[in-house]
């Protein structure tokens, strides 16, 4: 009688079992990783261009000077840096129609604060950021007893990140109205 | 000595056996861990990607409660998108039939007017770079984009001039155009909820060089 070779009877179970463990974990800690560990971050490149705490009007994109990867030329873009090292940072920014939106990123990305405008509707936005830290240190308007009724506080995990008002693009017909728009937008250290 | 002789060999054998043992499994797992991650973050799965059709969509783009994954996926690219809370945004790299979009072809992107406040319409390298044109348009807007009475549109991409909505293209490799979804109503939301491939537009390819 022939009996054929158990392939299987070569397999070292053991590595192989080890070897399915170690993919698993070295697959968590590289994804987990990577946000910390790339240079390209938007953050990353946008943070030598952009002064701190200062709102700039970035001219209207073209394919030389293209701040960001799939940064769309469908809308004019006003941008901030926000560093709260020294304190509170308030946003402003007027969305005067649909389309028009104001989002705060941290360094990694998360946009954990977005407002878009409204059909026919101008909306004057103010925040003021307030890192989690300082908020136990009586440095909202808050805790220093002067009210805040106009200004919304919003607690941000990170010192520094981006602040990016959207205008969408119009057409040349609306250029001007875009850009006196954008400008309204602010983005400056509290006064304390 | 015969015995000895023996020994060594067998020694040798098992330090052979052993080396390639530790290359097999360091291989496998440098391969395994480091390449399904790379694929999960640069390509997305269908936990963290939608598809319709020719376009992909990161379904928690930008949010704060974010999967690893998606959070890689952007801090890799660089690019920053509006929370998917209040903005979707598509990227097509093939056209409807599955074929890479390429800059010596030309497409027809054909659709109807988005049931949302504002949405656009972009063209890029397939590196997210903008395509020099000497007309200095690289997007069409729910604003400036010509409709037809029946509220469908017709976008071409293409190299040489075109009559309508003429998005240029130009270079060489490959090309990726992008949808920009904000404030989508209601109707919009449901359909692009079941992935309801008529929702977005469909990419044609025309003809190449």
């Amino acid at each position: 009688m022939i009996t054929l070779p158990n392939p299987l009877r070569f397999v070292k179970w053991r590595l192989v079992v080890a070897a399915l463990l170690s993919v698993g974990i070295l697959h968590i800690l590289a994804t987990l990783a990577t946000p910390s560990l790339t240079a390209a971050s938007a953050f990353a490149r946008l943070k030598t261009e952009l002064p701190a705490n200062r709102m700039i009007v970035l001219d209207a994109l073209v394919p030389e000077k293209q701040w960001l990867p799939f940064l769309s030329a469908d809308a004019r873009y006003a941008m901030c840096r926000f560093d709260m090292a020294k304190g509170p940072v308030s946003v402003a920014a007027t969305l005067p129609d649909a389309g028009w939106s104001l989002a705060l990123y941290t360094p990694q990305g998360d946009n954990f604060y977005v407002a878009t405008g409204t059909q026919g509707q101008r909306s004057d936005l103010s925040v003021l950021l307030v890192a989690t830290d300082d908020r136990f240190m009586g440095l909202t308007p808050e805790a220093r007893g002067v009210p805040a009724d106009r200004i919304a506080s919003v607690p941000v995990a990170a010192r520094q990140g981006l602040a990016i008002v959207r205008a969408p693009d119009r057409g040349i017909a609306f250029t001007a109205m875009t850009e006196s728009m954008l400008k309204l937008a602010s983005c400056a250290l509290q006064q304390q | 000595m015969r015995f000895t002789l023996h020994l060594i060999k067998q020694r040798i054998l098992a330090i052979f056996g052993w080396t390639a043992d530790i290359a097999l499994f360091l291989g496998i797992v440098l391969i395994g861990g480091l390449g399904s991650s790379w694929y999960m973050v640069e390509a997305g799965s269908p936990l963290t990607t939608q598809r319709i059709g020719p376009w992909a969509s990161w379904t928690s783009a930008a949010r704060a409660d974010a999967d690893p994954y998606t959070r890689a996926h952007f801090a890799r690219s660089g690019a920053l998108q509006l929370s998917s809370d209040v903005a979707r945004t598509y990227v097509a790299t093939a056209d409807s039939e599955g074929q890479k979009l390429l800059a010596s072809c030309e497409y027809a992107v054909e659709g109807r007017d988005l049931q949302a406040a504002w949405w656009s319409l972009s063209a890029f390298d397939d590196r997210g770079r903008l395509i020099s044109n000497v007309l200095h348009r690289y997007a069409f807007t729910s604003d400036t984009i010509t409709l037809h009475a029946d509220g469908s549109f017709l976008v071409a991409l293409a190299r040489d001039a075109r009559p309508g909505n003429w998005l240029p293209t130009g270079g060489a490799g490959h090309l990726a155009v992008m949808l920009t979804v904000v404030d989508p109503r209601q109707s919009l939301q449901s359909a692009l909820a079941v992935g309801k491939p008529e929702t977005l537009p469909d990419i044609r390819k025309v003809a190449c060089r």
